[in-house]
């Protein structure tokens, strides 16, 4: 048998379309499978968070609260109770048993509402706030935010995050979905962020008859974090145009500015115990 | 700017863990392939088949097990495109370079090594393929393949 020596024509066995084109190919319908996703089941939470009893939903904030069972602090529940002691006889947030809780090792500055009436203050939001008024400004637009059910919708929402990181479980990629998911969330939650400020303003007013105290705390916050590019994408407006919404309807409704009352020396330092 | 980067450190890392990857992955893979095919050529002379028996005219004078294998490693961005591909199915086609450059860089050892030993022909060649690593796409996790030819070098008596 006569041997021939000869190269294999080409290589047969790997593909020849560029791998960026792939990866673009592949990304894309991800992203729009996650998208389209997203905004179905957005728009599904919307609509049951609308139709939901509220029995279902203190059902679920039961489940919650054990989470936080032994974190309830008596002066951050007087303050909401004075809240709700000034809402309107025909509002909807009667039907609610609000609790509230500090959660002393989150030292992020943040506040957020869970179903069933309850408010969880990391604390690091308690430290950053300097007077009553700025407290009960922002516990009033914890409050709208279940006046206007928006703690129903996110729920639904951040399902589909996590189904989606569940995809791609496994990898340092999974991170990705989060973030594309926050960004997506941005769209409707900088929107409830504006109309909840909104909603807290006016109760603000009817609990000390003025508004005095409402813009601090986002004053503040806009001074120490001047980056713009940094709110560019985050769920919350940047502070600077909060203040300006806020200062604008303060206008709008005639509210009165005056005093704020500090807050009682050491009050930080004794709920930390 | 800073802010930006340090609220999106996930995705910071992400990225140049994917531009790392596909910069180095690609400039290796070239490199790899230029080597295979100049390498290909220059042994094209020495007969590698798959039958047991040596059809040869002349005697056989010895004959020897050669081996040679080659483990290649993905990179983050293949293996970002397999994660992917998993997804939606089809041709993983990431991976393809990667069995193919095993596969052919552990013939050409074999090859190399059957020289050596001053062989004229490789019989009885096999080729097997296998995973190092199989928990390859979980975090932090290194995976692999490995390539392992063999066969039986043979020299034959010079007449």
């Amino acid at each position: 048998m006569k041997f021939t020596p000869k190269l294999a024509d080409g290589d047969v066995n790997i593909s020849a379309s560029h791998p960026l084109k792939e990866l673009a190919w592949l990304v894309g319908g991800f992203v729009t499978f996650l998208v389209l996703f997203y905004v179905l089941l957005g728009f599904v939470s919307g609509v049951l968070a609308i139709s939901l009893p509220l029995k279902a939903e203190a059902w679920m904030g039961s489940k919650i609260t054990i989470l936080y069972e032994g974190q309830t602090n008596t002066f951050l529940q007087q303050h909401l109770d004075g809240l709700v002691g000034v809402l309107p006889n025909d509002s909807v947030l009667h039907e609610y048993t609000f609790r509230i809780f500090l959660d002393d090792e989150e030292d992020q500055v943040n506040a957020f509402a869970l179903p069933g009436g309850l408010i969880v203050v990391c604390g690091g939001l308690l430290e950053a706030v300097q007077s009553e008024n700025e407290l009960d400004m922002i516990l009033a637009h914890e409050l709208g935010h279940f006046a206007h059910r928006d703690h129903l919708q996110a729920m639904g929402r951040s399902l589909i995050v996590a189904f989606g990181s569940w995809l791609l479980s496994g990898d340092g990629s999974s991170d990705v979905v989060p973030w594309i998911a926050s960004k997506l969330e941005r769209k409707y939650s900088q929107k409830q962020e504006i109309a909840a400020d909104a909603w807290g303003l006016d109760l603000l007013n009817r609990r000390y008859g003025h508004v005095g105290g409402a813009t601090d705390f986002f004053k503040r916050l806009a001074e120490d974090k001047k980056d713009r590019l940094a709110y560019f994408l985050a769920t919350h407006p940047y502070p600077g145009d909060r203040v300006q919404y806020l200062n604008a309807l303060i206008g709008q409704n005639g509210y009165g500015v005056k005093d704020t009352i500090p807050l009682p020396k050491g009050i930080v330092a004794e709920m930390g115990e | 700017m800073t802010d930006f980067l340090i609220n999106n450190s996930g995705l910071v890392t992400f990225g140049v863990l994917m531009i790392l990857g596909y910069i180095a992955g690609s400039m290796a893979e070239k490199k790899h392939y230029a080597s295979i095919k100049k390498r290909e050529s220059e042994m094209v002379e020495m007969p590698v088949v798959n039958i047991k028996k040596a059809c040869v005219d002349s005697d056989v004078q010895k004959s020897t097990l050669v081996t040679g294998s080659a483990v290649i490693s993905i990179d983050y961005f293949k293996r970002f495109l397999a994660i992917l591909r998993n997804l939606f199915g089809g041709r993983v086609r990431s991976y393809e370079s990667l069995v193919d450059r095993a596969r052919r860089e552990a013939i050409l050892r074999m090859k190399e090594n059957a020289l050596k030993k001053n062989a004229d022909l490789v019989i009885n060649f096999r080729l097997e393929t296998s995973a190092i690593g199989k928990s390859a796409n979980k975090k932090g996790q290194v995976g692999s393949i490995e390539a392992l030819a063999y066969g039986t070098a043979v020299t034959l008596r010079k007449v």
